[in-house]
């Protein structure tokens, strides 16, 4: 009596529209004629889709990426805000800010931010300008690191190579260094014209060559701002796990003379193994069904650059002034639900298998 | 934490005294703590920075100037005050401006005008030019050229100086221009009052009572969207524009109030269905034994797994037939470009019911131990006055967390209210509404109204973040003990 009312809706729009797909996919049902069984023709139609062929090479390397990306980010970030410091909550905050808007506007803000003259271009051509004495600066930095370094280990110190209080004085003398080098003139801003680069309308894909592996511009512009405000939300999830790491283990590691990167492959990824599976699976759910952004980027993009497979079947079920392609809509999203399914199932069995 | 390792090393080795080592060691402690520290700062400016960014480019006349700077003339505090003064000059409203009959508007420009050119008395005219084009472009509006009278221009003030142009000294003199614009006679009031100003080749705009909303034709025009713009309409023109341009065709009320309303409605519907229904539901998963429970969990487990694109075909239909052609009974045939529409069906999880909210429910009456409700059971009340005098009181926290993640469902759904609703512009809900933006306003390059739009639309869910922010935490942290 409880479950009922759960039950007709998820009985209604979940079991039922599920069963529906499957028997339209098998049919050539167009919304206005009488469904006629077509057997697997649809299926194979669809790999004869340029379009889809496409979608579904675009998915597959968007997934790979951003899943991949996302995740290792969202590891790093939440280890290091695992330090025990103050205030660090704060922060925590602050990171989440991109995950709680709509992908509406966020979508919004980084499409203006990708225009010819928007942000992305200004800071790319201020790098530019500014790359003579970013290099100056880093070179100092390493200079006279090293000979601080060199000199505590002469004293008798333990110093390591980035001993955090040697960097704070090198870095320090560098800006300084690097300040005089440019009042008088040694260095100076480089002349560069405006970065003209083209993110949105455009056909351009990188790599160029191999075929299978080129990305079109416009689908590595949507996976910035994918990682971006996916992020947070991985980092919350990988947060909740490493807070049950007792101090301890760090500690007990640092006594042994181990690296910070050693404590983090030792220590904070067997930690979060049990969440990763979830993180992992999470992020390729979302990458595959990826939806929103190309609907939103719509006419300002070359549609073949961005389309994914969830934009495909939409494209298909609702193409304008066609007719609508239900049967093969619904076989594409069937196809679209197994894949991601196959792939969840698949990348469980190995995490577990590296587990053991 | 590495200090005990470094200290050991160093007794080891060396020939400090204690105390010493503590230093040493402790200023490493220092330092790293300041790595971490701008570390963390950085990386909060890389995940806030573009909202913020943007936040404040969306002041701007437009956003998308080159290069993109925050020097932005609707942050001074001089030009609140002066944009307050002339809209009450213009239409008695200080903070919208607007010109109404009997307004008289002074002003003044001032010109940096070099030795060797001659300047001549710039030339004000009251352009016919609307805002904008896109949504609501076809409704008639009254136009301040047909009304305004502009007096002629008079010299003010004149004063020698010189200024460096490019690292050259140049030598010249301010002068200062002033006109009136004023409204004779009787007619509607009218929202604003552009200006164009322009003057002769070779003199330098400097100042004037308001920043001039651009400076075209290689600075020779000074070009003022409103005179009388009042606070608001200065500040914040291209928010005052969102709400005032984009305008349904066939009622003439605001696109983004009828949308921001859609929205609401959207999300307390989601919220009253869910708080009432997927409490019930996860109250029963976690409390019956019954056949066919392992079943419904799978089955809801799988539920979250299977794309909404493939249960929104059906789903469309659904909605479409009004649900079988029940809705009949209501005299209405179909639930396609109708809120009740959004709300009842849903693409993937059901927006009625969120399997997701039922799995929080679930765990959260799962903790709650059942002695609580046999003490009520001796009472001898039913099952169903027990669950709603006992149980859903006691779950207060967890309802806010359902409450929450929710809202914030809700008010960022796209892609079922974009299957729904299509036709007309009034039906839609923000983040669809928004993309009719996006499609009508970015050809033209109209960011200011585009990003003004999106940053109005995250208010209310960044205000409810920072109130519940608990909630929301708990909320992503409990999808890492899910399994």
């Amino acid at each position: 009596m409880f479950l009922a009312p759960f039950l007709i809706i998820l009985g209604i729009f979940f079991v039922y529209a599920c069963v529906r797909a499957v028997i339209f996919s098998f049919t050539d049902y167009n919304l206005f004629n009488t469904p006629r069984w077509v057997g697997l023709a649809n299926y194979t139609a669809l790999f004869r889709e340029a379009n889809f062929l496409r979608a579904l090479r675009n998915s597959i390397l968007y997934s790979i990426i951003v899943t991949t990306i996302q995740t290792i980010g969202a590891l790093i970030i939440a280890s290091i805000l695992n330090a025990k410091l103050k205030g660090l909550n704060l922060f925590r905050s602050a990171y989440y800010m991109p995950s709680i808007a709509s992908s509406v506007v966020i979508t919004l803000i980084f499409l203006w931010m990708y225009q010819r003259r928007g942000l992305f271009n200004y800071l790319a051509t201020q790098l530019l300008r500014y790359a003579p004495i970013i290099l100056i600066f880093l070179g100092f930095t390493l200079v006279i690191q090293t000979v601080l370094v060199l000199y505590e280990r002469l004293r008798g110190f333990p110093a390591k190579w980035f001993d955090p209080a040697l960097l704070v004085t090198s870095i320090l003398l560098s800006a300084a260094g690097t300040f005089v080098v440019s009042i008088l003139g040694l260095v100076s801003l480089r002349e560069v014209p405006p970065v003209d680069f083209i993110w949105l309308q455009t056909k351009q894909q990188i790599p160029s060559r191999p075929e299978f592996l080129a990305m079109p511009i416009p689908l590595i512009a949507i996976m910035i701002q994918n990682i971006f405000t996916t992020i947070p939300t991985f980092m919350l999830i990988f947060l909740a796990a490493l807070k049950d790491v007792p101090i301890s283990y760090y500690e007990a590691a640092s006594l042994d003379g181990a690296t910070a990167i050693q404590k983090f492959f030792h220590i904070t990824v067997p930690a979060v193994q049990p969440v990763l599976f979830l993180v992992v699976a999470l992020g390729m759910i979302g990458t595959l069904q990826m939806f929103d952004q190309v609907a939103i980027f719509g006419n300002a993009v070359p549609l073949e650059s961005v389309i994914t497979l969830a934009y495909f079947v939409y494209n298909r079920m609702f193409p304008g002034a066609q007719l609508p392609e239900v049967g093969l809509a619904s076989a594409a999203a069937i196809f679209l639900a197994l894949f991601t399914l196959t792939l969840v199932v698949l990348q469980r069995t190995i995490i577990k298998s590296e587990v053991k | 934490m590495d200090d005990a390792a470094a200290l050991q090393s160093i007794q080891a080795t060396t020939r400090y005294t204690s105390e010493e080592m503590r230093a040493w060691v402790a200023r490493r402690r220092w330092a790293l703590a300041g790595i971490i520290y701008t570390i963390m700062i950085a990386a909060a400016i890389v995940f806030v920075g573009p909202l913020l960014f943007s936040a404040l480019s969306s002041l701007k006349t437009n956003p998308l100037e080159y290069p993109p700077g925050l020097n932005i003339p609707q942050l001074y505090p001089s030009n609140w005050i002066a944009a307050a003064r002339l809209g009450r000059l213009g239409g008695g409203n200080p903070l919208l401006g607007g010109f109404k009959p009997g307004a008289r508007i002074p002003f003044r420009i001032t010109y940096f005008v070099p030795e060797d050119v001659s300047a001549e008395l710039p030339e004000v005219i009251v352009p016919r030019r609307r805002p904008g084009a896109g949504l609501g472009a076809v409704m008639k509006i009254d136009y301040a050229a047909d009304y305004a009278h502009v007096s002629p221009v008079m010299e003010a003030e004149r004063a020698p100086s010189a200024i460096s142009i490019d690292g050259e000294r140049v030598r010249g003199e301010y002068i200062t221009y002033s006109f009136t614009v004023s409204y004779p006679g009787e007619g509607p009031p009218i929202d604003r009052v552009p200006v164009d100003i322009t003057s002769s080749p070779g003199v330098i705009y400097v100042s004037s009572t308001l920043t001039a909303s651009r400076i075209e034709r290689l600075g020779r025009v000074a070009s003022y969207d409103n005179l009388a713009p009042g606070f608001f309409g200065y500040v914040f023109r291209n928010y005052v524009r969102v709400f005032k341009e984009a305008r349904s065709v066939s009622t003439g009320k605001s696109l983004f109030f009828s949308w921001t309303l859609n929205s609401g409605l959207y999300a307390i519907a989601r919220i009253i269905t869910n708080l009432l229904f997927a409490t019930m539901a996860g109250y029963a998963l976690a409390r019956f034994n019954f056949r066919g429970k392992t079943f419904i969990f799978m089955l809801v487990l799988f539920s979250q797994m299977v794309p909404g694109q493939v249960t929104f075909i059906s789903n469309y239909l659904v909605i479409r037939d009004g649900i079988f052609g029940l809705t009949r009974l209501f005299g209405v045939r179909s639930l396609l470009n109708s809120l009740w529409g959004v709300i009842i069906g849903g693409a993937g999880s059901s927006a009625m019911i969120e399997a997701s909210k039922v799995f929080i429910m679930k765990q959260f009456f799962e903790s709650i131990p059942r002695e609580v409700e046999e003490a009520a059971m001796i009472d001898g009340t039913t099952q169903l006055q027990r669950y709603w005098r006992v149980v859903f009181p006691m779950a207060r926290p967890a309802l806010g967390a359902v409450t929450i993640l929710t809202f914030q469902g809700a008010w960022n759904d796209f892609f079922w209210p974009l299957v729904v609703l299509t036709s007309p512009e009034d039906i839609k809900t923000l983040p669809i509404g928004l993309l009719s933006f996006r499609q009508t306003y970015g050809a033209a390059g109209d960011w200011g109204l585009i990003l003004s739009g999106a940053i109005l639309s995250a208010i209310p869910v960044i205000i409810i973040f920072f109130v519940f922010q608990k909630y929301f935490l708990e909320g992503v942290s409990f999808g890492g003990s899910k399994k």
